[in-house]
């Protein structure tokens, strides 16, 4: 993986020679090692040697972007031929545009030497001590993974930026069984950059295991009522990847169906809740250092202390609407923890439900949202009780995060995002 | 098309091991344009070669992101050594699965590339027809999308081939606003198997298409929520297709089972009413082609159809070669990968709840207090059978009558309870091509199924 530079080189002397006098490409070498269990056991060695090219590039302010992972000076010039027929092919669109000059720079994050025998020992720990202490939990499939990749990014405008970058990676796919009682299915999943701490200790992986042994009994919720779902840090997270959807991406701008259209500097959650975009928080391993569009990319504060921001709007979405662009494409996830303990959460609902995960579709462009809660206890009068089954959690996007009761002190890290426990109110909890 | 560079190194395939190279290249093809603006304009290709070796039930599994002679060679080699090595690591011997027959499959198409301009031409046709005919919209978004396969397969000891699979789709995106001012979208798929020139040639087909996703939004911009509770609904023919798919297809994954789903007890014994049969076909529907044809899959499977209920009854399930020797049944072609890069998994192809002796029309009238639910933006399930739906597309039913359209909701259920109050079942099938299902790996996927009459819980205010 070391013949990228001279790749790079290649690649910027046909794209010359086939007068393209606006571009901006990354390329990428790729490695992964990925050991699969099955039912417990080690079923399958994967080793993956891949290369990228992604090109974008211009004709005037038509604009065309190509992807290819042939890097052969062959494939590298076919690449180029496409991109700039598809350039030609396109409209006359002056927002189309590329980063000016973000000068050089090289990245180094992560592991790059793996020691894939301790990774193994690793994995082969979890899972004796899984067999173990959870009898009732089935593996069905885990993946330990480990990637690295190098990469070099370049604009006409005199940008370069190369990183180096590679992580473990540790997941799974589990369930309880006893004799024909059967759990659904729960997941985890993390990165590392090291193997120091066993498995069975990262993230809330025993509070996942421990919580679906005890989800072997199940019953619905009767009736219909308004209550409080108390999150865990994985369900916050994918309702807060569908805020970010429905309410602050480019493309619900540009169409203007966000409901936070012209909300920027106004109050529009929770003051409790603050919301960032931190590639640079020392606890994201691998956080994005340039963005889509070239940037060099920042730490940004979407909402703060409830107040609106910025919308994530790219360089294109800018130009087109008017509107100020942030210098930041990752979903590099930090929410700010709050002052109760999860437990002081718990304690301060009378009725409502522990929500693990939620099965539903992205919401409507009006935010309301339906799904049904997975993974998921009632909680009664303060304590966790049963598990539930057929439950479903109806709501609207923009009035929970209005309607925030507390934000837990403990934050779960996994290494790509930083998030906390939040209770909501004001969710509609209906069984069979 | 790939070009045959792989026969030769077959004499690489070593004795008491099973062996499959796949050399492949996936293509897609992307243009967007939101309110008239082009906002994507992209292409990608890639394409490589893998080798899977199975020793002692051990899997060895590489892949290169070169398409060469020298690279079948690299991965057969690192895939023989992953498979040692996993060996080393693990106790047991597993009896390699017997083989279900050898020869060739020849190749069943080709794939069509087209000029991008011609993609931009007919976004921009249809975007400037709905700006022109539908000024009231609040915005809408016009998307093609292609993507397709194309493999080159040998093996050890099982079926070898060329196979192609190309599907093209246009999506439309509609939205518009209540009279309180919040936004409500729908969209529609058009398209299917093949490429822009079988599908795309003529714009003006797809308006009768658009007029009618039009005139349900407008309805649903009048709509009200959904009364949460268990109720009896009519689903459309789109909604039976999910249902086949997510509620009732992931459980009858054979690794699924494996991993504990609610088939496993189940088989031989009723889980749905006995006008429920369901098939995952492998590439014929009704003597025509299906959506999404597979002939041969990436262990060398011939492909030929899985009989999964059979008037009520769980009779099978989806296989590889292993699961299928573990549970006693034949491998018809289930196990798939979507890159060149991936190992082939259980997955469904046109997985669909066969139809039934009612009209369409005698399902509503039937139907007192409820609801027709038409449309599904998406939908996820549970090992233990447990669903959830998106409905985008649904009206009320009164008296045996349409009433007023839904709002968006969710329905949910137990696929193995709920299936068992199916009392009515359409004599029509409706399918639908364009998904991708997520396991690992994304994989194109084809669902269908009848209306039918049946109980399920409803989400609403």
């Amino acid at each position: 993986m070391s013949e990228i530079r001279a790749i790079a080189d290649s690649f910027d002397a046909i794209l010359k020679a086939k007068n393209a006098e606006k571009y901006t490409y990354t390329l990428t070498q790729s490695e992964k090692q990925e050991l699969n269990i099955e039912s417990g056991s080690f079923k399958l060695m994967r080793t993956v040697f891949n290369n990228s090219g992604t090109l974008k590039v211009f004709s005037g302010t038509k604009m065309g972007n190509v992807r290819g992972n042939d890097i052969t000076e062959e494939g590298l010039a076919k690449l180029a031929e496409d991109g700039l027929a598809a350039a030609e092919s396109a409209e006359e669109d002056p927002c189309h545009d590329i980063a000016p000059d973000q000068g050089k720079d090289v990245f180094r994050q992560g592991i790059l030497e793996p020691d894939m025998d301790r990774f193994f020992e690793r994995t082969k720990e979890f899972l004796e001590t899984v067999k173990k202490e959870y009898p009732k939990i089935n593996i069905m499939m885990a993946m330990a993974s480990f990637d690295r990749w190098h990469w070099i990014s370049r604009t006409t405008n005199g940008t370069e930026f190369e990183g180096f970058g590679g992580q473990y990676g540790f997941g799974l796919e589990f369930s309880a069984i006893d004799g024909e009682l059967t759990t659904g299915m729960n997941g985890c999943g993390f990165s590392m950059k090291d193997l120091d701490t066993p498995f069975i200790d990262m993230c809330d992986v025993r509070q996942q295991l421990e919580d679906t042994q005890n989800s072997l009994r199940t019953k619905s919720v009767e009736g219909k009522f308004e209550g409080t779902v108390v999150m865990t840090p994985v369900c916050v997270t994918d309702f807060l990847y569908m805020l970010a959807g429905n309410y602050m991406d480019s493309s619900v701008i540009i169409n203007g169906t966000s409901q936070w259209l012209d909300k920027v500097g106004e109050k529009v959650a929770d003051e409790k809740l603050t919301v960032a975009l931190n590639p640079f928080d020392e606890r994201i391993i691998i956080g994005e250092r340039g963005t889509q569009d070239g940037f060099r990319s920042e730490n940004v504060t979407l909402i703060d202390h409830g107040v609106l921001k910025a919308h994530m709007l790219n360089l294109y979405a800018s130009n087109k609407t008017g509107r100020p662009m942030i210098k930041n494409t990752s979903s590099d996830l930090v929410v700010e923890a709050g002052e109760k303990s999860f437990a002081e959460l718990i304690a301060s609902v009378d009725r409502g439900l522990l929500m693990g995960g939620f099965s539903g579709g992205q919401p409507g462009a009006n935010g309301e949202f339906s799904g049904v809660a997975k993974n998921s206890f009632l909680i009664e009068n303060g304590k966790i009780t049963e598990a539930v089954m057929e439950t479903m959690v109806n709501g609207n996007l923009g009035d929970i995060f209005a309607n925030i009761r507390g934000i837990s002190k403990e934050q779960l890290c996994d290494g790509s995002t930083v998030v906390p426990y939040i209770a909501f109110d004001g969710i509609i909890i209906s069984g069979k | 098309m790939l070009q045959d560079v792989l026969q030769s190194k077959c004499a690489l395939f070593a004795d008491g091991v099973q062996t499959v190279l796949r050399g492949q290249e996936n293509r897609s093809r992307r243009v967007v344009m939101v309110k008239g603006n082009l906002v994507q304009n992209a292409r990608s290709e890639e394409k490589g070669v893998s080798a899977r070796v199975n020793r002692d039930g051990k899997f060895g599994f590489a892949s290169v992101a070169e398409y060469s002679p020298e690279a079948a060679e690299k991965v057969i080699k690192a895939a023989t050594e992953n498979a040692q090595l996993l060996g080393r690591h693990s106790d047991g011997r597993i009896a390699l699965p017997a083989s279900c027959g050898t020869g060739i499959i020849p190749l069943n198409g080709q794939i069509v590339d087209v000029e991008q301009k011609l993609l931009i031409e007919l976004c921009r046709t249809i975007d400037d027809h709905i700006a022109k005919t539908y000024p009231d919209l609040a915005s809408r978004t016009v998307v093609y999308t292609e993507d397709s396969l194309d493999k080159i397969i040998y093996t050890s000891d099982a079926y070898s081939g060329h196979v192609v699979s190309p599907r093209c789709y246009v999506y439309v995106m509609m939205s518009a606003e209540t009279k309180d001012g919040v936004p409500v979208e729908m969209f529609k798929a058009m398209g299917g198997y093949g490429s822009f020139y079988d599908h795309f040639t003529n714009p003006e087909t797809l308006y009768p298409q658009i007029e009618e996703l039009y005139k349900r939004l407008m309805d649903k911009k009048e709509g009200v929520y959904a009364e949460a509770g268990y109720k009896t609904v009519v689903l459309g023919g789109m909604m039976g297709g999910m249902l086949a798919h997510e509620a009732v297809g992931h459980t009858v994954e054979a690794d699924l089972v494996r991993g504990g789903s609610v088939a496993g007890p189940n088989l031989g014994k009723r889980v749905a009413s006995d006008l429920v049969t369901m098939v995952d076909f492998a590439h014929t529907y009704n003597g025509g082609r299906a959506d999404l044809p597979v002939y041969l899959d990436d262990e060398g499977t011939k492909a030929e159809d899985a009989l999964l209920i059979k008037d009520g009854i769980l009779v099978g399930y989806m296989n590889d070669r292993e699961s299928a020797a573990e549970y006693g049944m034949t491998p018809v072609g289930n196990a798939r990968g979507w890159n060149f890069s991936d190992e082939p998994l259980i997955r469904m192809r046109n997985t669909c709840i066969m139809p039934g002796k009612d009209s369409v029309e005698d399902l509503i009238a039937s139907v007192d207090d409820g609801y027709y639910l038409i449309d599904s933006g998406n939908g996820q399930a549970d090992l233990t059978g447990e669903f959830m739906f998106g409905v985008t597309c649904g009206y009320e039913i009164k008296n045996g009558k349409l009433g007023r359209a839904l709002l968006d909701t969710t329905v949910s259920g137990v696929a193995f309870d709920m299936l068992k109050t199916v009392d009515m079942v359409s004599d029509n099938v409706e399918w639908c091509g364009s998904g991708f299902c997520g396991k690992k790996q994304p994989m194109a996927v084809s669902m269908g199924g009848p209306h039918m009459r049946c109980k399920i819980m409803i989400g609403g205010r």
